[in-house]
């Protein structure tokens, strides 16, 4: 091999790597590192913000305790670029990036707890917007098996897939561990709290082990006042980047309740290949309830396309291996609730790319641009899912969160999701969509793929884990 | 005009395809010819070239980043043009640099078979520069896609010269051992 060979071999750097490099010619002095310049593509936030916890009789009550502060992993700062220590600084990252990573199969045995929980979580009436984080649901279940004991942790343990307490907070680290970024450049945390009443003695053991393997902080305060209120709805726009702002206005502890467990998850991520903004159109929807007219963006690129019995789909990977984002395209005449109770849905969203069925070829894309918001009491679907104990105050046994408790009990599990995806500019061009028509397999080598019909989306994590999925009726308000 | 109605020109055979793009990206595709070339009679016929590969190639391919697209073409024909010139006509110019400091990832290491190469290295670099940091992914880029000059894409970046030729080096020894793990080449010190 020669020089030769490699200068040549140059020319397969793909399009979007070297359009990216250009961009900034006409710009005199980049002060922000690259990736942080732009718009963000796909933004998303989650929280579970309310695990309430209700009792009858507050006879019980004992004294108030401090509670440990969660402490998260140390991670080294990205490195500044005008540094005269810049290579020792970059090390010094990407050792606090590789330390961060979890063996391969530490997420094994999640499955059917993911795919039961979509199909659950995402169902409802036709012709609404829904979303879900899969993985929020699974923290704040995971803490929830911590304060718990008898019948009702070991329901929550079912569950998760799991055979103890033990294995249960082993695997959880590895997910918190493997999905955790804060290195003053990109800011991934699946963030979890405590909501105390101070009237209340908690175990100090399990508040402990909350803090420690699920890097949940804790804050005590009197249940019902507008300060607490007010402390937990700034905590949870601090960790949802404000996304959620006007869902949180609504979320409230009361007097009666005697705590509150909070997770969150938040997640920006631009498109690892961008869709260029001049090709965005005005176009149809075809929603249920009529056809709306509104923005989509259009790429045209060599890709993966996967098909199924029911539905055809495609991928669009996320910058810094940020993960990816799934399309699934039910086929005509196939509702996209239908979808739901289809086994190949769930198969392909856990699959993360690894699909019998697929071929790369030239997709066209067209994709509408969406925001869209879901909220919704997770208490009826986690009953369904065979959580039952917890939310019955008869059955239900707290005593690991604190010493003789009685008649404790879930009141609601409140699960608010926004995800958005767009990017900058809109410019008018001839654009044609062909409506697909029927999955299966596609053309030799190029594939019209509109999305322009209720959707189902999943947004998964490097790993494949599903951080968000969700179903698309209406692409905008 | 817009790319994607000059790529419909190419597509509906019409001539006036090979004007728009000259007007559009003339003087671009000639930079990128005369950074390996620095001659411009010579990137002026490179750049000619350029419209009849781009009229061949279109259809099948209809591009998403017609700018690249011809770059890639026009970089090509001017590389061919290069090697064609005898060794005393290539003359300093930045493509010589380019060609010697990717000679360090080789290392004198040249056995490995000419097929496998063609096949599967341009594949090989591609995952590697997917694969880097946004800001290493694009300086490496500029460097040895584009054959710019260290100066300029240090100005481009608002950095010192010594800070890219720092970033190249390193990304270099990775690309190093990437062609090494991905069998390209013996991996350092030990025979294979």
């Amino acid at each position: 091999m020669k020089a030769e060979d490699l200068y040549e071999g140059m020319e397969e750097i793909d399009d979007d790597v070297l359009d990216r490099s250009e961009k900034n010619k006409e710009k005199k002095r980049r002060r922000k590192p690259l990736w942080i310049v732009g718009t963000a593509a796909v933004l998303a936030a989650a929280v579970l913000g309310g695990v309430w916890f209700r009792t009858w009789n507050r006879s019980w009550v004992l004294k108030a305790y401090a509670i440990e502060e969660a402490s998260y992993p140390e991670m080294a700062h990205y490195p500044n670029e005008y540094s005269l220590t810049f290579d020792k600084d970059y090390d010094a990252w990407r050792e606090s990036q590789k330390a961060l990573q979890q063996e391969p199969g530490y997420a094994d045995g999640l499955e059917p707890f993911f795919a039961a929980g979509i199909r659950q979580f995402l169902s409802g009436e036709p012709g609404e917007n829904r979303a879900c984080s899969p993985l929020n649901v699974y923290f704040a279940l995971g803490m929830l098996a911590e304060l718990t004991g008898g019948n009702s942790r070991q329901q929550i343990l079912n569950l998760l897939g799991v055979d103890s307490i033990e294995s249960l907070r082993t695997q959880a680290q590895a997910v918190w561990k493997a999905h955790y970024c804060n290195d003053g450049a990109t800011t991934s945390i699946l963030a979890s709290s405590l909501w105390l009443d101070e009237d209340v003695a908690f175990t100090p053991s399990t508040m402990e082990t909350l803090a420690k393997t699920y890097y949940a902080s804790s804050y005590r305060g009197e249940m019902g006042s507008e300060e607490l209120n007010k402390a937990l709805r700034t905590w949870l726009n601090t960790q949802t980047g404000g996304l959620l702002e006007e869902q949180i206005q609504d979320i409230a502890l009361t007097d009666e309740m005697i705590m509150a467990l909070a997770t969150t998850i938040y997640f920006q991520a631009k498109w690892d290949s961008e869709f260029n903004e001049s090709n965005t159109t005005e176009e149809t929807f075809h929603a249920a309830d009529g056809d709306i007219t509104c923005d989509f963006m259009h790429s045209s690129a060599d890709g993966a396309y996967y098909w199924a019995d029911q539905f055809g789909a495609v991928g669009r990977r996320l910058e810094n291996g940020g993960g990816s984002m799934w399309f699934l395209l039910p086929d005509e005449g196939v509702m996209v609730e239908d979808l739901l109770k289809d086994p190949q849905t769930m198969d392909f969203i856990l699959s993360n790319g690894d699909w019998e069925n697929g071929k790369r070829l030239i997709v066209n894309l067209s994709l509408p641009k969406f925001d869209i918001t879901s909220q919704k009491d997770l208490a009826e679907d986690l009953q369904t899912l065979g959580i039952t104990d917890v939310f019955d105050a008869v059955k239900s046994d707290f005593s690991p969160m604190t010493p003789g408790a009685k008649e404790i009990f879930v009141s609601t599990v409140q699960h608010d999701v926004r995800v958005a995806i767009d990017e900058e500019g809109v410019t008018a061009a001839a654009y044609t969509v062909m409506a697909m028509s029927g999955a299966g397999a596609p053309p030799d080598d190029e594939i019209d793929f509109a999305l322009d019909r209720p959707f189902l989306f999943a947004l998964t994590s490097p790993d494949g884990l599903p951080l968000f999925v969700g179903i698309v009726h209406q692409p905008v308000h | 005009m817009e790319d994607q109605q000059i790529v419909a020109l190419y597509w509906q055979r019409n001539p006036e395809a090979i004007g728009q793009s000259r007007l559009k990206y003339g003087a671009y595709c000639f930079s990128v010819a005369n950074q390996i070339l620095t001659s411009p009679e010579d990137s002026e016929e490179c750049v000619n070239d350029t419209w009849l590969h781009a009229w061949n190639r279109m259809p099948p391919h209809r591009p998403d980043v017609l700018r690249i697209f011809l770059a890639k073409i026009t970089r090509r024909v001017a590389f061919n043009r290069f090697k064609s010139r005898s060794a005393q006509k290539r003359g300093g110019g930045e493509i010589t640099a380019v060609l010697e400091e990717l000679e360090e990832c080789l290392a004198g290491d040249t056995d490995v078979e000419e097929e496998v190469i063609v096949k599967e290295l341009g594949e090989c670099i591609r995952q590697f520069v997917r694969g880097l940091p946004a800001r290493e992914g694009d300086v490496f880029s500029r460097r040895y896609f584009f054959t710019e000059r260290i100066q300029d894409i240090a100005q481009a970046y608002g950095l010192t010269p010594n800070n890219i030729m720092v970033i190249l080096s390193r990304v270099r020894k990775k690309l190093k051992t990437h062609l090494e793990k991905e069998g390209y080449l013996h991996e350092s010190g030990r025979p294979v």
